[in-house]
């Protein structure tokens, strides 16, 4: 069974009084493990299609199944989905630690373990070595690093993000990629938006999204997936 | 320097193994088994030898075209290894040929969306070979590898590095294009 099943999802965005059509129909299954990237331009509904796959918003038909059950009937996000915000808020949590550490508190769990969960997932990252920084004070990369391990301390099956690597700087933008090919790896399915298709490299399925239609759908058993790094 | 001689440096260098292992040799000087281990690292996926032995037919022709010299004292020794360089000449010979190339692969795409517009009037055959175009960029963006971004990396990662982003590039820019392509065929179909 797929972890993730978007089935004929159609959604309509009103802006200013006028009414289009973000995402016509789309049908999309994610497997577990799997790095999938959906690549679209601008007003291409691709970060509307992140938000629907994460249940932070509702579809206007079609259905959102995530293990076979209705998005609109239980809640996954945070436990089973994590939806990747690049976005720290609140003065409460100035350091890096404390961003990723305030999702697990507000869970009940004890500061203790929480603290060690939120430092194991900045490793996972890469981005220990950040945990006593401002999260103010981070450049882009480190912001969306730290945005993913605050999303793995919930020990997510899918990861969704929009736009990884917008903002970041070019010579980094690899090492993000990087970084969500890997978590895939390790079993958790990816699901990202790219703006740019340099964004499409790692993936174990790309495809296009284009006035609201998803195309290009390659099937995996024929893509050929090339790993990243040479194994030793 | 005999009359044929002088012929053959005149005409044009077509082989592209001949150019790649040019490429090779200036980037670091070499001798030619080291050179076609080299090349499969380099440019595998790209260009193949057919045999090592490739390798010593076109540093005879290099060297001939005087865009490769062997190093003094590098023949000696039980097993003698002659090491090449790169010449002025080939230097400059290959700069050219990259700049030819970059005009030559412009022309390529011209002409694919020129005769893509023969479908004016069948905008459905169109569409669909526009599809096709979309569906390879895809598959070929998912299977580009993500490039080795160690730290240190020397000169061969970091032309693995270039050319994967001048892919990766080209087929943005190839996937924004057919979108443009799709909706403007669509437009003259919905005008008929």
């Amino acid at each position: 069974m797929s972890l993730l099943v978007i089935d004929r999802v159609t959604k309509t965005l009103r802006e200013g009084g006028r009414m289009s059509v973000a995402l016509r129909e789309v049908t999309l299954e994610i497997d577990p493990g799997e790095y999938v990237v959906v690549w679209g331009l601008r007003c291409s509904g691709r970060s509307t299609l992140m938000r629907i796959a994460a249940g932070v918003e509702e579809p206007d038909r079609g259905v959102v199944r995530y293990e076979g059950h209705d998005l609109r009937e239980r809640e996954v996000l945070g436990e089973g989905i994590g939806f990747c915000q690049k976005r720290f808020g609140s003065d409460e949590c100035p350091t890096v630690l404390d961003q990723v550490m305030v999702g697990l508190l507000a869970r009940g769990i004890p500061q203790p373990v929480a603290r060690t969960l939120a430092e194991a997932a900045l490793e996972r990252c890469g981005a220990l070595g950040l945990a006593r920084a401002s999260a103010a004070s981070l450049h882009e990369v480190e912001r969306v690093c730290v945005a993913i391990a605050r999303v793995l301390t919930h020990g997510p099956r899918l990861l969704v993000i929009d736009e990884p690597t917008n903002g970041v700087e070019l010579l980094k933008r690899d090492s993000v990629l990087g970084l969500l090919r890997s978590i895939a790896d390790d079993g958790t399915a990816v699901l990202a938006s790219a703006g740019d298709a340099t964004e499409l490299s790692g993936a174990d399925r790309t495809l296009a999204l284009s006035d609201g239609e998803l195309r290009g759908e390659t099937v995996p058993a024929f893509a050929e997936v090339v790993p990243l790094r040479r194994t030793a | 320097m005999g009359e044929g001689h002088a012929r053959k440096r005149a005409a044009p260098m077509r082989s592209l193994v001949n150019w790649a292992l040019l490429g090779l040799v200036i980037d670091r000087p070499s001798y030619a088994y080291e050179l076609a281990q080299r090349f499969d690292r380099t440019y595998e996926n790209a260009i193949a030898l057919s045999s090592v032995s490739h390798v010593y037919i076109a540093l005879t022709t290099l060297e001939e075209r005087g865009f490769v010299e062997e190093i003094e004292g590098t023949r000696m020794g039980r097993q003698p290894r002659p090491h090449y360089r790169a010449t002025e000449a080939g230097v400059e010979a290959y700069r050219d040929s990259l700049v030819q190339q970059i005009g030559e692969d412009r022309q390529r795409q011209r002409l694919f969306v020129l005769e893509l517009g023969a479908f004016a009037r069948i905008p459905e055959i169109a569409l669909d070979i526009i599809d096709q175009v979309e569906r390879s960029c895809l598959a070929e963006a998912g299977k580009a590898p993500l490039p080795d971004m160690e730290p240190g990396a020397g000169s061969t990662a970091l032309m693995a590095r270039l050319v994967a982003e001048e892919n990766r590039r080209a087929i943005g820019a190839k996937l924004a294009w057919a979108q443009y392509a799709r909706q403007s065929f669509r437009a003259l179909r919905t005008r008929e």
